[in-house]
């Protein structure tokens, strides 16, 4: 042991028992070292600690005696990391992470600080100017109209400054990639929106458009909710071909909505490939239809059987293809009623069979705001599945009518040499 | 600044070994007898019924990998690429922290460096408006000099007077512009 360590080794012992007896918990950014830059070697006070729980089982994540470490390679599981990490683990283990005494990230920090307050303080001017717009004349504002353009302009502004307060912490960023975020507040909804917009968005107007459910059933949709689907525990994927046993059951959504505040949505799930023998085309059928359902970023799940009475138009008819026809695509429709109201749900005029979804909408001044789509074919689960929902049919398979040739003169055998 | 050093050796090849390298492959050429003859005998003994290359000879079925990837590959592989950065969750938090706070950084002086240029550039409209029309005709013969562009471009080729594109611009010039 050279000179300097062994001067420096009772002043850190001294460190390390002060540190252990006076504030455990202590968040002061320093870490207790030795002056020595090799691999630890203890103290008289640590030894001491390490033999008092000798009978304890050593963490893996903070065990750095040879002893403590032999008695885990000796059952089985390695020791993480260095050896002075883990010692680095023992002493600091309790540092919040904004206070790592990490020099270049606390400058970090204290620049993104300083931004932040710069950012509130604008909020509230923001907020203040607002204020006075609205107790404003009309008439010195420029008349209603331009009054109504400066405030929404205004209002976007403070929530696009909103967002830029926060979009710069590392915890928002670390709580949001767990899961944990709030959806009542502005950051979460706009990374939430973001990261729906990277794939799932994208995924959901591909699979529609390829199926051609757009034109079909709707005229037009620009997603701007991110809608999930589940049978029991099994998520489907948009346009999976799901077995009819599954599909038997009513569906779970988890809509999520990315803009503030509670409203008022539709579903509706159309099946628009009935095989209509007598026009030889298809036919929509509704296999679900229910209304004022409420929803907010935070009220997410829409479990179709459990939707109250009162809401429910037309309830739960499993998807089903009879024998011989062509896949079919249940897609379902997310629709936002205006304003908050409500609509009418003891509507006689609805229908399964022929039910349209674009008059349907119109009639109710409805607006989509997300879809969902899979499908559904004959397989060996589709009879029973008819007969225990009371359906016929299940006994007929539909075939493809023969396409007669054309009267055709066979050429002279000379052609084909 | 360590690890910038042990690249160093890497993107700047060390002068010794070139010009060793390259004063022997001189020398051997100057120097050695060269013997065409016999490499062309030496590679017909290796292979004595063709003179085209193997690689030629090779099935033709066999998968081609694109060139491209190949590449890539090649530069992601090399040992002069830096390695990818693998941080633990905290330390890549840590990495953003700072990154984002370093594009901040960049992003405020770029805002006051072009605040101050408009402040400039304003200052000296209002001079030059406050020349023409309030100080008499002194003033304006100082105005006056001030807005001649004689000279200004003396040695440097006029069409640096504006900033120079690839095409001209989509609508045009226009015409009636004024303040």
């Amino acid at each position: 042991m050279s000179g300097c360590k062994r001067a420096s080794k009772p002043l850190a012992s001294l460190w390390r028992q002060g540190a252990k007896g006076s504030c455990p918990n202590s968040t002061l950014g320093v870490s207790f070292r030795s002056f020595t830059a090799g691999p630890a070697r203890f103290d008289e006070a640590n030894v001491q600690s390490s033999k008092a729980d000798n009978s304890a089982f050593p963490d893996p994540a903070t065990a750095v005696t040879p002893s403590e470490e032999e008695k885990l390679i000796k059952a089985g599981i390695l020791p993480v990391g260095s050896r002075r990490r883990r010692l680095a683990l023992q002493t600091t283990a309790n540092i919040p992470f904004e206070q790592l005494p990490y020099q270049c990230f606390q400058e970090a920090r204290k620049v993104l600080q300083a931004d932040r307050e710069e950012k509130l303080k604008q909020i509230e001017s923001e907020r203040a100017r607002i204020a006075k717009l609205q107790s404003q004349d009309p008439a010195v504002s420029g008349g209603e109209v331009e009054k109504a353009r400066r405030l929404r302009s205004m209002q976007n502004y403070l929530e696009k400054l909103k967002i830029l307060a926060d979009i710069n912490d590392p915890l928002i960023k670390k709580r949001f990639e767990d899961g944990q975020g709030d959806m009542n507040r502005p950051i979460y909804r706009y990374l939430a929106d973001k990261k729906w917009r990277e794939y799932q968005r994208p995924l959901i107007v591909q699979r529609i458009t390829q199926m051609n459910v757009v034109p079909d059933i709707l005229p037009h949709l620009d997603p701007v909710a991110d809608v999930r689907l589940a049978f029991r525990r099994h998520n489907i994927q948009p346009g999976q071909f799901v077995d009819s046993r599954v599909s038997e059951s009513p569906a779970r959504l988890k809509v999520q909505v990315f803009d503030k505040g509670e409203r008022f949505v539709t579903v509706a799930v159309v099946d628009p490939d009935v095989p209509n023998l007598e026009k030889d085309s298809f036919d929509y059928r509704c296999h679900f239809l229910a209304a004022n359902i409420p929803i907010s970023p935070t009220s997410t799940s829409i479990p179709l059987s459990r939707l109250s009475q009162d809401s429910t138009i037309l309830p739960w008819l499993p998807p089903f293809a009879q024998k011989g026809s062509p896949y079919h695509r249940l897609s379902v429709f997310v629709l936002e009623q205006p304003n908050g109201q409500k609509i009418e749900t003891a509507q006689k005029a609805v229908e399964r069979d022929g039910f349209n979804l674009r008059s349907f909408a119109d009639k109710n001044s409805l607006k989509p705001i997300g879809a969902h789509l899979f499908r559904t074919q004959w397989d060996e689960g589709t009879a029973a599945v008819m007969a225990r929902a009371g359906l016929e049919g299940a006994d007929i398979e539909l075939r493809r009518k023969r396409v007669e040739p054309l009267p055709y003169k066979k050429k002279d055998g000379a052609r084909y040499r | 600044m360590n690890v910038l050093s042990s690249f160093r050796s890497l993107f700047r090849p060390s002068p010794s070994i070139t010009s060793s390298s390259s004063s022997s492959t001189i020398f051997s050429s100057l120097w050695k007898p060269s013997s065409p003859s016999s490499s062309i005998l030496t590679r017909h003994a290796a292979a004595p019924f063709s003179s085209t290359p193997r690689a030629m000879a090779r099935d033709k079925g066999r998968p081609r990998t694109d060139k491209r990837i190949t590449l890539i590959r090649y530069h992601l592989m090399h040992p002069m690429t830096p390695r990818p950065l693998r941080f633990s969750r905290l330390r890549s938090l840590r990495h953003w922290t700072i990154h984002r706070a370093w594009l901040l950084y960049r992003r405020q002086q770029l805002q006051a460096k072009e605040r101050s240029l408009e402040r400039q550039y304003n200052s000296m409209r209002d001079a030059c408006e406050e020349l023409r029309a309030h100080s008499g005709p002194e003033g304006a013969r100082l105005f006056r000099a001030s807005q001649s562009k004689k000279g200004i471009w003396q040695g440097v080729p006029v069409e640096y007077a504006r900033l120079q594109t690839d095409g001209p611009p989509r609508d045009g010039f226009n015409e009636g512009w004024t303040r």
